[in-house]
């Protein structure tokens, strides 16, 4: 063996070496990732209570999703959850950081405090928020409001404002962390191009729309694909904050994460709950692909 | 076209001054070159001009007024950069126009101007490319056609050429030349590469340490410098510099060896050092200024610099390309009286 070793080329050890250190994530990949996810697509064919025997169903599962009513609600919301929250972080995470790139006066410190959020855990958060959401005399959200005589807002007890209500703090946590990328971002435009552009004496609004932003393409992309995923398998927020009816009031909260916990954990329906993943996996493929298209360069 | 003039321009960061009043005209049309060492100063002054430093103090004047408070925009001026900054998601069309973005002129003008400067710089082919897709010189050029299509008072540049290979330099070195003696806009040109600034000038301008060093002609600074900085910054190889002692007309080199020199008004005894350029060495077979040993030799084709070690001093003389002296023989270097240097061994300051 040694011997063998030994007669191979450099290149042919380097490829032997490559080898043993890619099995280990290998192995780990294969194991903990792929082998689930097969199975978890076998199985959403299949129909099964977790204690019993897998058998076969066919199509059946889909079929009973496609004719499910609280499916396309929960698919809505999801969608929902998606396309407010994507463009909205992102907008307010680059004003943060625009800004902040120039601001010098404590600068560590403010990002730190944008940061914390993004370290904390989310359970607290959320019940730090439920707090807030309260009516009176508890909320602090509807005590300040009741201090001005303004009459009391119903956050999370209303299946309008339920969802927005919970997407806030979601917003809010991942600021931080796009706030630090969109930075990193800026900082990595040579200051030449902001100097020429003085020079030429184009106005802030130019520089930004046709200097700033579409040299910060490759940064957009990821953080947009990036919060689209996180929007799409938002789960912690809503239970948390609607844990005396999950996804409450009337589903008008539930996302597909919080339904696919709902029909494995509570209904024990694994065949059921491992179609709605299928599907959830293919909506975040496609939706993954379609923005990298979309945003890559033409 | 303008005149530029800079009044005793100060700059500080701090507690640290960079720039220790800074006086210089520039006439209309004029090409001046800045040139020195890195930290000098030079692009700092470029800078001031073009109203991207604050000045500390002191006056900047372009075509005759105080431009100290105005916008680097309100100053008529146009800048090419090091690193070019064109818009690399831009193509050349839209780069080129950024420039007049602002110019009050209808779009058929700006379109005219545009064809014009592309026309010029021979740009017409590649006006829909994106950056990624030109050479470096092409981009450069790019950036030059960013510049001109304003029709500035001045043109500065910041060490355009120094992301240029060799071959590409000297190119767009002689590019710009010609285009200035076209065009024969006011150019202040910062470059840290003496012969760029030799061979581009109208005028020189050596900065050292935030100080203007000498201002003159390429020939007038290369052949009369004010001092022993400017005396080995300009010309390569740089000049032989000798320590020694003058007296009765001749410096006696602290190493050996004893050199004429005549016409010059200092004490007996005085401190000084002997200045002698490659070039006016001779490596001749008669007995001369010294006599040593070849140590080194680099030839360079048409000419061949011959490291001579003469009683304990490396002096640098050039041969002839062909035929060079061998190495480790012993030979003689000779230089005519007037092309001596003299300077103060303590100031600097140049004697002869």
């Amino acid at each position: 063996m040694v011997k063998f070793y030994q007669d191979l080329s450099i290149s042919h050890k380097q490829i032997v070496w490559a080898w043993v250190f890619l099995a280990v994530p290998l192995i780990f990949y294969v194991t903990i990732r792929f082998y689930p996810t097969a199975n978890a697509i076998i199985l959403s064919f299949q129909s099964w209570n977790l204690l019993g025997p897998r058998t076969w169903a066919g199509m059946e599962n889909y079929i009973k999703l496609w004719n499910d009513p609280v499916f396309w609600k929960v698919f809505r919301n999801t969608f929902v959850y998606l396309l407010i929250g994507t463009p909205v972080s992102l907008v307010i995470s680059f004003t943060i950081a625009f800004h902040l790139d120039k601001l010098r006066f404590m600068h560590g410190l403010i990002r730190a405090l944008y940061f914390l959020p993004f370290m904390t855990s989310a359970v607290a958060m959320a019940w730090v928020w439920r707090w807030f959401y309260q009516p009176v005399p508890i909320g602090l959200f509807n005590n300040f409001l009741a201090s001005f005589g303004i009459s009391q807002i119903a956050f999370l007890n209303s299946t309008t404002n339920a969802l927005p209500s919970i997407l806030a703090p979601a917003v809010w946590a991942g600021l931080g962390f796009q706030i630090i990328i969109f930075m990193a971002g800026l900082r990595a435009i040579p200051q030449t191009y902001y100097e020429a552009a003085r020079i030429d004496g184009v106005s802030g609004w130019t520089i930004l729309t046709e200097i700033t932003l579409p040299l910060l393409k490759p940064t957009i992309v990821f953080l947009v694909v990036l919060s689209s995923i996180g929007f799409l398998r938002i789960f912690d927020q809503v239970y948390n904050m609607t844990l005396l009816d999950p996804g409450g009031p009337l589903n008008s909260t539930k996302p597909l994460v919080l339904m696919i916990y709902d029909t494995a954990f509570n209904a024990f329906d694994m065949g059921y709950a491992a179609a709605q993943t299928v599907v959830l996996f293919t909506v975040l493929l496609i939706v993954s692909l379609v923005q990298l298209r979309i945003l890559r360069d033409r | 076209m303008a005149t530029l003039s800079l009044r005793n321009l100060v700059k500080t960061y701090g507690d640290t001054q960079v720039l220790h009043g800074i006086n210089l005209e520039i006439g209309s049309g004029e090409f001046v070159v800045l040139v020195g060492p890195s930290g000098c100063g030079k692009s700092t002054t470029l800078r001031m001009i073009a109203g991207l430093e604050e000045i500390t103090a002191g006056e900047v004047h372009i075509a005759g007024r105080v431009v100290n408070n105005l916008e680097p925009k309100d100053r008529d001026i146009a800048m090419v950069f090091q690193n070019y900054a064109i818009y690399p998601h831009m193509s050349v069309r839209k780069n080129i126009g950024f420039g007049l973005r602002t110019a009050k002129i209808s779009a058929k003008d700006k379109l005219g101007r545009l064809e014009e400067v592309a026309e010029i710089l021979g740009l017409g082919e590649l006006l829909d490319r994106k950056p990624s897709q030109l050479s470096g010189g092409q981009r450069q050029r790019v950036a030059i056609g960013r510049a001109m299509v304003r029709n500035p008072a001045a043109f500065l540049f910041d060490e355009p050429l120094s992301n240029l290979d060799a071959q590409l330099r000297t190119q767009m070195r002689l590019e710009i030349k010609k285009l200035h003696q076209r065009v024969g806009n006011t150019i202040v040109f910062v470059t840290h590469d003496q012969v760029e600034a030799m061979t581009m000038a109208d005028r020189i301008v050596i900065m050292k340490d935030g100080h203007i060093q000498q201002v003159g002609s390429p020939l007038d600074v290369f052949y009369n410098p004010a001092n022993m900085f400017v005396a080995q910054f300009i010309g390569a190889p740089s000049m032989n510099l000798m320590p020694g002692v003058w007296s009765n007309g001749a410096v006696s080199l602290d190493k050996g060896g004893l050199v004429p020199a005549t016409g010059v008004k200092i004490r007996q005894g005085a401190s000084v050092v002997l200045g002698l350029r490659p070039d006016d060495l001779r490596v001749t077979q008669e007995a001369g200024l010294f006599t040593g040993t070849v140590e080194v030799t680099e030839p360079l084709g048409s000419e061949t610099l011959v490291h001579v070690s003469a009683g304990g001093q490396e002096i640098i003389a050039k041969a002839a390309g062909k035929h060079p002296p061998v190495l480790g023989s012993s030979v003689h270097l000779t230089a005519s009286p007037d092309a001596l240097h003299l300077f103060d061994k303590n100031t600097g300051e140049a004697l002869l």
